[in-house]
């Protein structure tokens, strides 16, 4: 049935996608760039790729924020184009992607303003996906209640807001509690709204959507080691969705250290690959947990413990995420590859910054630690 | 060979040329033959990354003072008022070659880095300036717009008190009013926040504080009527003035946060009206001085811009020129330890000598007496083809060169179609009247090409003028078809005496024209228009027409192997390939337009047996051979001529299928027989091998590029056999399609002749004969409409259509006959295609 009317609304922004997506680095610009010396060769290799002259204008030296920012700015760009021409579904679909972008940046401003950062300091620093009209008056709330009566109710993520009006004091372990309790509500919801599609879409997104719910279960249990959560409300984190719910989310639920965690995703092939030779590798890796560690670790807005471990699962989580959404692109008449696309595009981006970060701190020993796409 | 005067039928012979060039005139010399623009220069170092070539550093440093004159350009285009910028042609040269190029470089990159130093500085300056004044002009907004609503609640205190006993008022208000009433009550002690905010965000301001303070506040705000514009981006933004009034502390630094993260800007007011006003004063009086200060601040921006603007456009010249030369550069081999750059590249033959001149012109000019060398180069790999064109060949050349580059050397068809094209296009748009409409818009274009080439016409015009010589030979070739089909505007001219006469017509009665023994000198008889059979003639007119011109056309585009062969040493494919389609071609369609040619001779109304139908002849002569209606016979022994022509078509298609794969095969053996086996990609080497000797002893491996990309064709038998079956295959049956197709030489020119009388009848011919001032009113306006419709549809949509189906017959059923277009086009490195793309 799809196939009969799915490019009757969508098929011109699937053909845009599918040709920002032919855009996507490959292997060998990959390898060039990492053969660079300076930023400027990474700047002229640069633009013989899509990205064309997008750095043309910027005055010497380059730093690598701009460059992520620029490339964020093209990625949005491009998200804008294809969410203004959208219609029904398809809008509300590109809608739920951004509201992920809104939690993290209600969290980074919320956070911020806890420890009384500057707030246009902190608006910069948000991503420009989830920006939204009242974002700036957070930084007025002091409680919970306030935030939610004052800014979030007329935002799209107000309802996932419902569970964590309990907390009252906005201190940090409450702020990971709040947005890990909106981010189970956030993909619970979208889960639901992709069921509600159908077809592919339901399909491939359940995919996707199932690990990152994975993701998020495996890494507060790690995070909550060693701090105050305690069990229960560290259950109540878990999405219930994802191939661990529920048994291995009960599982996790009672774990104590990360050997129980692997034992708790022992079942599903796929997970038990993540921590096959993570533990051997902790030592080796634990030792260079530099800068590029936890600036991953701070792009994926987790609370980091910033052990060796759990650098490495996080880029084997990538790397399964990325393979995912590579995924998504075999097949045709769904949605998930405009989710993916993104993914994918933030992917690249993060690794771009990562080699001209190496670059720029003369780090060559580890420029090849980025995640290719594809 | 070189020697050869240059003409459109072959391109240019184009030899191969290593230059040697030392380091210190290399700039120089690149720079030279840029100027002259026939050189096109090999990549010698394919596998190097770009970052890691060799003049990286200044190519690098050339982007960056690209840059900066993108940023005066930008910033002068900005400029509400325009800033001249002087042309190129007006503009004292900087001369970037010789002795002191380098330092003319370092100069210039010097004086954009201070110009941009000073523009940017002069930019934060004026942006802080302009900022300081928008911050007061805010201020002043703010002071006024409050001083308003000040006195407007001082003067309503009176009427708020009695609304107080008004029980309906909402409740809200009446808070609100409470409020207000409080305040004057004690000289607007009440504490409140004023400042002005963007317009869009206005809304969603109040639409938070409400919810903050959860209605305990009373919000006023009024529009600023002029923008306020931004000095970097000139982009406007519209803003608000709006004072909360609020009670407490808290409250107040609540509304004092979320407008400070919702982007307001916030003054300080007093509530005391003297001090206001005192304000007022203060603002008004700094604002006149910044005024001054930001006027001057912004007079010397623009000096700084106008003297930019005076030099611009020749560091924009230089900066693209040494862009281009570097990348030249980096595409040259450099070999270190003699301190030389290798270029390989293709040029003319008969252009050497003027390369030779600029080389040693490059060595005078740059004060160095090492002169670059350049030599010829032997090679096996196929040249570009370059084809002369001037002006008025290049639009001809254009249609062909779209359909594929001709093979190096091949007979171009674009030469040939400088007159087979216009006339082809005149068969179909043939009509003197029309004809000389398009002339003239062509000549126009004509007149005017000095000054229009200059300037942008945008797409669609500009399409049409680089067409115009193309237009303008159309134009001419369709007056003459016109006046062949006596065709003016869908009437007939009466240049001579007709040849037939019409008898007193009685009403209602058919009559008859008589000939009078006279024939029509050139052209249709102006008679047959208006006779009931005179679409009846001229179909079957046109149609036999457009047969006979189509077998001539492919006859002749038949014929143009031959030269390729004979030059491409080829001579056996003349018996293998083209007598074959030859015989093929005559005997079918020679045929036909022979009997066509015969049929028209005949006068059928003296002769014994009737007209017979050609259509059916040919029909006929294929599905039963020696049969032939002996009624409706064209000449005696007809059945014997028909059976011999068409035994030599089917003679031919074996002919053409057998004989050039067997002689190949034939050579192979041969081969082989003599013990030769055949080495693949290696015996390409061979002929040269002195040569190699020769460069290795020199010291450099010459041909750099040769091994890599060459490609050798192997000829395996099977494919030489599967082609010449596609080729046998395509051509019979293309023969007869082919045939067919030229019949939209009768259907257009049909559909053009019908379509304009239709025009014509509809819209004028009514008119003409109306009487009184009304008949000269409605003949002006429908004579616009006619001439505008006709315009517009006859002349532009009829002649695209027309020329569309003339390029047709040109790239399918003319270049199929001989058209290899195996080539690729010759690209030099050129300063002036430089200019060009801007």
């Amino acid at each position: 049935m799809e196939a009969l009317l799915y490019n009757v609304d969508a098929g011109f922004l699937e053909g845009i996608l599918r040709g920002y997506k032919a855009g996507l680095l490959t292997q060998g610009q990959y390898a060039n760039l990492t053969q660079c010396e300076t930023i400027e060769d990474f700047r002229t290799q640069l633009s013989a790729t899509d990205y064309g002259n997008f750095l043309a204008n910027e005055t010497l030296p380059i730093s690598t924020s701009t460059i992520a920012d620029k490339a964020t700015q093209i990625l949005v760009d491009q998200f804008n184009y294809i969410r203004n021409n959208a219609v029904e579904p398809l809008a509300k679909f590109l809608d739920y992607i951004t509201y992920g972008y809104m939690i993290d940046n209600v969290i980074l401003l919320v956070t911020g303003t806890v420890h009384e950062r500057n707030t246009q300091e902190l608006l910069e620093r948000c991503h420009p996906l989830g920006v939204f009209d009242t974002l700036p008056a957070l930084c007025v709330a002091s409680n919970v209640e306030e935030l939610y009566h004052t800014v979030l109710v007329e935002t799209p993520i107000a309802p996932y807001f419902r569970d964590c009006l309990s907390a009252s004091d906005l201190d940090d372990l409450n702020i990971e509690i709040i947005r890990n309790t909106l981010y189970k509500a956030y993909l619970e919801d979208f889960t639901a709204f992709c069921q509600k599609i159908g077809g592919p879409t339901a399909e491939i997104m359940t995919r996707i959507l199932a690990f990152e719910a994975d993701r998020r279960s495996i890494n507060i249990t790690i995070n909550s080691f060693g701090t105050e959560l305690s069990k229960e409300q560290r259950a109540k984190l878990f999405p219930t969705i994802g191939r661990l719910f529920p048994d291995g989310n009960n599982s996790l639920a009672r774990a104590d250290d990360i050997e129980q965690v692997k034992l708790a995703c022992d079942y599903i092939p796929e997970y038990r690959a993540f921590f096959d030779s993570s533990n051997n590798a902790t030592s080796g890796r634990g030792a260079n947990t530099g800068g590029g560690n936890s600036s991953t670790a701070h792009l994926l807005g987790d609370l980091d413990d910033d052990s060796g471990s759990a650098a490495e699962l996080e880029d084997r989580f990538f790397l399964y995420e990325v393979h995912l959404n590579k995924q998504a692109f075999l097949q045709q008449f769904h949605y998930a590859i405009f989710y993916s696309y993104l993914k994918l595009k933030e992917q690249e981006i993060r690794s771009l910054t990562w080699i001209a970060e190496c670059i720029a701190q003369d780090a060559r020993d580890r420029i090849q630690d980025f995640i290719p796409t594809f | 060979m070189g020697d050869e005067y240059p003409t459109l039928f072959r391109s240019d012979q184009m030899s191969l040329v290593q230059l040697i060039v030392p380091t210190e005139v290399a700039h120089d010399t690149i720079a030279e033959l840029g100027e002259l623009g026939n050189v096109q220069f090999k990549d010698l170092n394919p596998d190097v990354n770009p970052f890691q070539r060799s003049f990286v550093g200044e190519i690098r440093r050339i982007d960056e003072m690209a840059r900066r004159v993108r940023f005066f350009a930008s910033q002068i285009e900005k400029e509400k008022d325009a800033i001249p910028i002087r042309p190129l042609y007006d503009s004292a040269p900087i001369i970037t070659v010789g002795p002191r190029a380098a330092q003319t470089i370092d100069e210039l990159d010097v004086k954009l880095a201070e110009h941009e130093s000073r523009l940017t500085q002069m930019n934060e300056s004026y942006q802080l300036l302009s900022e300081r004044m928008k911050e007061l002009v805010e201020a002043r907004h703010v002071l006024r717009e409050t001083a308003v609503f000040f006195d407007k609640a001082a003067g309503h205190q009176s009427d708020i008190r009695a609304s107080l006993d008004d029980s309906s008022a909402p409740l809200l208000q009446h808070d609100d009013r409470e409020n207000q009433f409080g305040s004057g009550q004690v000289e607007f002690d009440l504490e409140f926040v004023a400042g002005t905010i963007e317009r869009s965000r206005l809304e969603t301001f109040e639409r938070v504080l409400w919810r903050v303070l959860r209605g305990n506040l009373y919000m006023n705000h009024t529009d600023i009527q002029e923008p306020f514009v931004d000095p970097v981006t000139g982009a406007e933004t519209r803003k608000n003035v709006f004072i909360i009034f609020a009670h407490g502390e808290t409250l107040l630094a609540k509304i004092r946060k979320v407008a400070e993260s919702m982007g307001a800007t916030l003054y300080p007011i007093d509530s005391n009206a003297d001090k206001r006003s005192d304000a007022l004063r203060e603002v008004t009086g700094r604002l006149e001085d910044l005024q001054v200060v930001l006027y001057n601040t912004g007079n010397n921006r623009r000096m700084e811009l106008v003297t930019i603007g005076e030099s611009l456009a020749s560091w924009l010249d230089v900066v693209q020129k040494e862009k281009v030369i570097y990348e030249t550069l980096n595409l040259l081999n450099y070999d270190v330890r003699r301190k030389t750059l290798i270029a390989e590249g293709w040029c003319p033959t008969r252009d050497i000598p003027m390369i030779q001149v600029a080389l040693r012109h490059a060595t005078e000019e740059s004060g160095t007496n090492v002169p670059p060398i350049l030599h010829e180069l032997r090679t096996n790999k196929t040249p570009p083809t370059f084809q002369r064109t001037n002006k008025f060949t290049e639009g001809f050349q254009t249609i062909m060169d779209s359909y594929g580059i001709a093979s190096y050397q091949e007979v171009n068809p674009g030469l040939f179609a400088v007159i087979t094209f216009p006339f082809l296009f005149a068969v179909m748009f043939g009509d003197i009247g029309h004809g000389f409409i398009i002339f003239t818009a062509a000549l126009f274009m004509i007149m005017r090409e000095r000054q229009w080439a200059k300037q942008d016409l945008g797409e669609i015009f500009g399409m049409f003028f680089y067409g115009r010589y193309i237009i303008l030979l159309m134009g001419a070739f369709s007056m003459y078809t016109g006046l062949i089909y006596n065709d003016i505007f869908s009437k007939s001219l009466h240049l001579f005496h007709s040849g037939w006469e019409w008898p007193e017509a009685r009403a209602n009665e058919t009559i008859v024209a008589q000939a009078n023994g006279h024939t029509y000198a050139f052209g249709l008889d102006p008679a047959w228009h208006g006779a009931d059979n005179s679409l009846l003639f001229t179909n079957s007119y046109k149609m036999k027409m457009s047969i006979v011109l189509g077998v001539i056309h492919m006859t002749f585009a038949l014929c143009l192997q031959i030269p390729n062969h004979l030059r491409f040493k080829r001579v056996s494919d003349i018996y293998t390939n083209f007598i074959p389609q030859m015989l093929f071609l005559q005997s079918i369609f020679g045929y036909l337009v022979l009997c066509i040619l015969y049929k028209w001779s005949v006068d059928w109304e003296k002769s014994p047996t009737g007209p017979p139908s050609l259509l059916n002849m040919l029909i006929q002569m294929f599905l039963s051979p020696g049969n032939v209606d002996p009624d409706t016979q064209l000449y005696r022994g007809q059945p014997t001529i028909q059976v011999i022509l068409l035994l030599i078509a089917f003679i031919c298609v074996p002919w053409l299928l057998i004989t050039k794969p067997y002689l190949q095969y034939k050579e192979m053996k041969k081969i082989q027989g003599q013990g030769y086996i055949g080495l693949g990609g290696d015996e390409s080497v061979h002929p040269n091998g002195d040569e190699v000797l020769e460069g290795e002893e020199e010291g450099n491996g010459r041909a750099i590029a040769e091994a890599m990309d060459e490609e050798h064709e192997h000829h395996d038998f099977g494919e030489v056999v599967i082609h010449q079956v596609i080729h046998t295959i395509e051509f019979c049956l293309g023969c007869i399609s082919h045939t067919a197709s030229y019949l939209r030489l009768w259907a257009l020119s049909l559909a053009h002749a019908q379509l304009s009388e239709v025009l014509w009848s509809m819209t004028l011919e009514p008119v003409i004969g109306m009487p009184g001032i009304i008949g000269i009113v409605a003949l002006a306006v429908v004579g616009v409409l006619w001439f505008t419709l006709t315009v517009f549809i006859l002349c532009v949509m009829e002649g695209l259509s027309a020329f569309l189906h003339a390029l047709r017959l040109h790239w399918v059923e003319a270049n199929s006959k001989h058209y290899e277009a195996g080539g690729y086009q010759f690209t030099p490195l050129s300063f002036a295609k430089l200019n060009e793309k801007e």
